[in-house]
């Protein structure tokens, strides 16, 4: 063993109270006490291990230093995949940090080192619940949750996928929580406080598991930390801080009934921190001794307010080494290296210490194979199959070139990655050149250039200029590449646009915006009062909607209102402000009475021009500038347009162009069918079903599906792009005593309209066809340029619910048959088909009926129930059942592909909804056994797959196929994924017999094989499938 | 934590005759939108005896600031003799720029100024009454003291319980320590660094 203390690892002599070395091991942060803050700082590794490092001065020691905790840091702690430091501190805060790429060296404003930063970590996020202290923190296995605990006698359990959610505050202890750890295998925390107990608590459902007070009871609270650590094979947790016959140890707590028979003993004071070493061993095998097998053991390392530390083999009685006198204070942190034979070890002192063993000293330790073996006998699940920390399965020969190639190439990819972060944080960005100017440049002329402008209380008010986007990776929707804005630029974009045709009318500052006169449209002058007017959200919707198809204009003013941000996400997001989509999001957030108090004049002063800017639009802004001029600043009156406002809610509702624009039903927008139905009616978001609830449960014995009330008249808007308006007016015109009724349409501008003898009862459009149902039971359908494409289609009964997608027709009618019509083929895919059979049970009935974009019919009950009639079997499927215990069960998170925040997105995913989230939520490590849960994810995902078959949503179909396909390589079901690639491949050999189908859903299936094969490949264990699969697939392509 | 972090300030215009007025370039990086203004603040301590002469220079809104690194430059008047002890003219002194986030501080930056004349002769026999044409200013730029406060960052919704990250305009000396101050400060160049610890 070697004992190393580099002096220069110090926090100029303030306490350390923690350290931690990352998982690939080049790095390490420690935690203390800063000047008169809390400190963090990361270390390179190479100077302590090796000494040449150490003397060379280009290798830097220190990478960064943090001072952005308030008060002193009590934890520091890596996340598993070492993209994350999770940081907690005296001033309550949890601080989630993220190496930061493109920015340069820097030194921290103020501190008295002069030392640079050569890494930058930034705060990602802040966790804060916490109202005391946070004394510990600790990432879960495979980094799904993040724990905190705190002297406000909590654990708070954060989503750290999803920052800063909060997934459960723990609550039983009744003292001050100093430590925390995960059980290895992921079913279990556990917490130690000063109330004189050990809680163990389950992560299924974060209930309490077991409360171990015995070893405690003759405990003081005078230990700083009670860091308790779990054995890497998951069988034994120990204590910090225990007694036994008066004397201190580490309480050994046997997973197995929670037994407390064994203590590490003999610190002559508190043990503080416990920590096992992240491998398991086995004993040497000695040259020329008998290789007899023997037991497998963990190493654990104690430390102690006796300022000494003991190093523990569970294989042996007495400690492997003691090391006494280290340091001159407590000891207050350890960390293992992942290989398992380096440690550091920290202590109140400001020192740190770093011991070195070898393989002699600790054994062989076990590979991740070896581990995962163990893990899998003993809970009936590998844990580190799907780690990316080390190459799994090491033990494994790479058979042939192929899988070779395509192993380096993954792992080059992985390092190029590493290395755009590296590389662009080597350039500093704050000398380059932004738009011909270089920084230097700009300072010189900040101050001339800088806009200054008056608040209405005559205040001076800068526009700071901004020099850097902020990328926070993935929890900003930054963009690296977006070009910072000038200010020279700026000013000749920050005055108002009010025209139309842009480049005119430069308006420099406030008190000239009086003199200009728009000439306001009639019919939005006659708007306005109504829309400014803090008014209930339905009417102005309502008002905004009907005015808005009445000038086949749309409101997109969220865009344009604040220059920076405006101008920052036309870099971002240029292609998106496509009319129409700001639309639904202006329409219905834009309007909302505003309770926050705004700078109105400043911020409407710097609306910039925007090419798509309509007239109305700029026209109502200026409206709102004259009526709003007068205001103070500050003052609170709740306003329609207020910049920041907008912008913010726009940012919160920014429909992802992929997203919003699902394959099916992405055409009709939002219906209004009647005034008390409206509250049902889900906008933009819920892409556009129509829902029709139901007053009343109608009686079983006559099904008969409520039909929606009859109107003056309505509007609607059936597709986005292209925008068609729908407006219906009803007995508008009576010629020679007959009432006739008006159904008009715009069309990207271009109107038409038509007379329909009947009034519309209901209507609804796609961008290719316009369906309207009339009072006689009338179905008649338009295409978009307004010419009727069939005669009245006469209905059995008054229609319930009508849909339209694509060219394809549903309706669903009061005595509860289903019919679906392909317009374009001029014939009925689904006949008068009776939903008696879905319908059976009295409390049952339709919440929800939907039309995909291919034509299939999908029924939503209130029972959760979501069925569609599938026309080739001429049967009714169920494709999503929000009961299933299956949902709840599944557990396939792992399986996710990593970048998918928006998931997939289809008519499955629209009919499942929000359940399907709560399923991932409890669903994870959960009580069952390991089996059990894992039939049941299988059970899930096929049904699935066979859902998003049926529903023939192709994008789905993959989006599932690829889950599922990860799911089967993690659980090694070579059976199913052989099955599963034999049928994506089809016959290699083509021959007139063969029935095999090159496409399903209109995706190639060989396509689809040659994505499902990476996954494969990435388990070296299925290296023969994917080299069989892989060349049968380059045959095929050589053809 | 703070949603602003200075990055730097830049002291521009130093050294500079005393009547010049004080310009600071300030970076700053917000870590997202921020719905209100930031107010900035530049005070001058006239006198280390009473705060009752500090003089708040000049007051400026930021905004809208978005997420990402931002600067502007601060340029205020110089202080006006007038509001300054005559036996504090020369001498010692500090300027502190404050950034308020509704209401609340959460950064003080500290500087410490020498005002002197360049003339040897006034040097050696400076006037009774001072004579600010002839005094030079020069601030400590490469020693700054930062002190920040933690401030509730949600806005004006709840204020935090603790009263002391109030704006200290009024009263700023109750956070220095008055004894730093209290006797006549050596000429700057002989100002060891860390005589600074002890803003």
């Amino acid at each position: 063993m070697k004992l190393l203390k580099p002096s220069w690892v110090s926090h100029n002599g303030k306490p350390i109270f923690s350290v931690d070395i990352h998982p690939d091991g080049t790095k390490f942060a420690t935690g203390g006490q800063g000047e008169d803050s809390g400190k963090v700082m990361i270390w390179n590794m190479a100077p302590v291990l090796r000494e040449e490092d150490e003397k060379n001065d280009n290798v830097p020691k220190m990478l960064c230093q943090m001072d952005n905790h308030l008060a002193c840091v009590n934890c520091v702690r890596w996340s598993n995949n070492g993209l994350y430091l999770a940081s907690g501190g005296d001033d309550k805060l949890v601080m989630v940090w993220k190496r930061a790429a493109f920015i340069g060296p820097s030194t921290v404003f103020g501190s008295s080192s002069k030392l640079a930063n050569v890494e930058q970590w930034r705060c990602v996020t802040i966790l804060r619940n916490h109202t005391g202290d946070v004394m510990d923190v600790a990432w879960s296995p495979h980094d799904v949750w993040l724990a905190s605990c705190s002297v406000d006698n909590t654990i708070v359990i954060w989503n750290a996928r999803k920052f800063p959610e909060m997934v459960m505050c723990l609550r039983g202890h009744t003292g001050l929580v100093k430590g925390l750890t995960w059980d290895p295998v992921g079913k279990y925390i556990a917490s130690q406080a000063d109330d004189h107990s050990l809680k163990v608590w389950r992560t299924v459902d974060w209930q309490m598991e077991a409360n171990i007070t015995k070893p405690f009871s003759e405990c003081g609270g005078t230990t700083h930390v009670l860091r308790l650590s779990w054995s890497p094979d998951g069988q034994y947790l120990v204590s910090a801080h225990a007694m036994n016959n008066s004397g201190p140890t580490a309480q050994i707590v046997e997973r197995d009934g929670w037994k407390t028979n064994m203590d590490f003993v003999g610190h002559r004071k508190a043990v503080t921190v416990v920590k096992f070493n992240p491998k398991i061993f086995k004993k040497k095998q000695k040259n020329g001794s008998s290789p007899k097998p023997s037991c497998p053991y963990c190493c654990c390392a104690v430390g102690s307010k006796d300022r000494s530390l003991s190093v523990w083999l569970t294989s042996l009685k007495r400690p492997l080494v003691v090391i006494h006198d280290l340091f001159d204070k407590s000891i207050m942190d350890i960390s293992w290296t992942l290989t398992g034979l380096g440690m550091l070890v920290c202590s109140m002192d400001g020192t740190v210490a770093y011991l070195d063993f070898s393989l002699d000293e600790l054994g062989d330790p076990l590979s991740e194979e070896e581990k995962n073996t163990i893990h899998q006998n003993i809970y009936g699940k590998s844990l580190a199959i799907t780690s990316t920390q080390e190459p799994q399965l090491a033990t494994t020969i790479i058979e042939n070139p192929e899988m070779l190639k395509y192993q380096q190439e993954r792992q080059s990819s992985a390092q190029n990655n590493c290395r755009v972060a590296g590389a662009d944080s080597t350039a500093p960005k704050l000398n380059s050149v932004m738009n011909g100017e270089s920084l230097e440049d700009i300072r010189k002329n900040l101050l001339k250039k800088q806009v200054e402008t008056r608040t209405a209380d005559g205040r001076r008010r800068i526009t700071p200029l901004c020099i850097a986007q902020l990328d926070t990776g993935d929890f900003s929707p930054a963009l690296f590449n977006s070009v910072p804005i000038l200010p020279s630029s700026l000013s000749n974009q920050l005055p108002p646009q009010l025209s139309t045709d842009s480049s005119s009318g430069q308006v420099a500052a406030a008190p000239s915006l009086g003199g200009l006169r728009p000439n306001l449209d009639p019919t939005l002058a006659r708007r306005r009062p109504a829309n400014a007017a803090p008014k209930g959200l339905e009417d102005t919707k309502d008002q905004v909607l009907s005015s808005s198809v009445k000038s086949g204009l749309l409101l997109t003013s969220a865009s344009k209102i604040e220059p920076m941000k405006a101008l920052d996400s036309r870099f971002t997001e240029r292609s998106k402000t496509t009319p129409g989509v700001p639309a639904a999001i202006s329409s219905t957030a834009g309007l909302l009475p505003l309770d926050r108090p705004k700078d109105v004049v400043t911020s409407v002063l710097k609306d910039v021009k925007a090419k798509e800017d309509t007239s109305s639009d700029s026209e109502d802004k200026m409206a709102t500038i004259n009526k709003n001029l007068a205001l103070c600043k500050r003052k609170p009156e709740p306003l329609m347009m207020d910049g920041a406002e907008v912008v913010e809610k726009r940012k919160k509702g920014r429909p992802r162009k992929d997203k919003m624009a699902p394959p099916i039903m992405s055409q009709s927008f939002t219906q209004i069918i009647s005034p008390p139905e409206r509250e049902s009616i889900r906008p933009a978001a819920a892409a556009a079903a129509v829902v029709v609830t139901v007053p009343a449960p109608a009686p079983a014995a006559v099904l008969k599906l409520p039909t929606p009330s009859l109107q003056k008249a309505f509007s609607m808007q059936v597709s986005m792009e292209p925008a068609v308006f729908l407006e219906v007016e009803n007995e508008v015109t009576s010629a020679a005593g007959s009432r006739l009724s008006q159904l008009r349409c715009s069309r990207d501008g271009r109107e038409w309209n038509t007379l329909l003898p009947s009034s519309v009862v209901a209507a609804a459009g796609s961008s290719d066809v316009l369906v309207v149902a009339c009072q006689d039971r009338m179905l008649s359908m338009f295409s978009s340029c307004g010419r009727r494409l069939l005669p009245s289609i006469q209905l059995a009964s008054p229609v319930s619910a009508l849909n339209c997608s694509a060219h394809f027709v549903m309706a669903l009618t009061a005595g509860a048959t289903l019919s679906v019509w392909d317009v374009h083929k001029q014939k009925a895919l689904v006949k008068n088909e009776s939903l008696t059979t879905i319908l059976s049970g009295s409390e049952v009935h339709v919440s929800q009926s939907l039309l995909t974009q291919q034509g299939v019919p999908v029924i939503g009950l209130s029972n959760g129930k979501s069925f569609c009639f599938s026309s080739s079997l001429e049967t009714w499927t169920l494709i999503a059942d929000r009961g299933d215990c299956l949902v709840q069960w599944a557990d396939f998170r792992s399986c996710l592909p990593t970048q998918d925040a928006s998931g997939s997105s289809g008519p499955l995913a629209t009919l499942q909804g929000r359940n399907l989230n709560a399923g991932r939520m409890a669903s994870r490590l959960s009580a069952a056994p390991h089996h059990l849960q894992q039939s049941m994810t299988l059970a899930f995902l096929e049904n699935q797959l066979a859902a998003a078959l049926t529903l023939q949503s192709a994008p789905e179909y993959r989006y599932w196929l690829l889950i599922y396909t990860r799911f089967l390589v993690n659980e090694g079901s070579e059976f199913r994924l052989r099955e599963l690639c034999k049928e994506l491949l089809g016959p290699v050999h083509k021959s007139a017999a063969t029935a095999w189908e090159a496409t399903t859903l209109g995706l190639l299936k060989r396509e689809l094989l040659r994505e499902v094969l990476p996954v494969i490949g990435e388990n070296l264990r299925f290296q023969r499938l994917f080299t069989e699969y892989q060349d049968q697939l380059e045959q095929l392509r050589n053809k | 934590m703070a949603k602003v972090q200075v990055h730097n300030v830049a002291v521009l215009d130093n050294p500079s005759p005393f009547g010049n007025p004080f310009q600071f370039e300030i970076t700053f990086e917000c870590m997202e939108d921020l719905p209100e203004d930031l107010e900035w603040k530049i005070i001058y301590v006239g006198s280390a005896e009473s705060e009752e002469y500090d003089q708040v220079l000049d007051s400026v809104l930021v905004g809208p600031v978005p997420a990402g690194k931002n600067m502007f430059v601060f340029q205020a008047d110089a202080p006006n003799p007038d509001l300054i002890p005559e036996s504090d003219a020369v001498g010692v002194t500090i300027v502190l720029i404050t950034c308020t986030y509704c209401g609340q501080v959460f950064i003080r930056i500290g500087y410490y100024v020498n005002n002197e004349y360049t003339d040897p002769e006034l040097r050696e026999n400076p006037p009774l009454k001072p004579d600010y044409s002839k005094l030079h200013r020069n601030i400590l730029a490469s020693n700054p003291r930062v002190t920040r406060f933690q401030i509730n960052w949600e806005g004006l919704a709840e204020k935090m319980e603790n009263n002391e990250n109030l704006d200290p305009s009024p009263n700023i000396s109750g956070m220095l320590l008055p004894d730093c101050l209290a006797g006549k400060m050596p000429p700057l160049g002989l100002i060891p660094d860390n005589s600074m610890d002890c803003i």
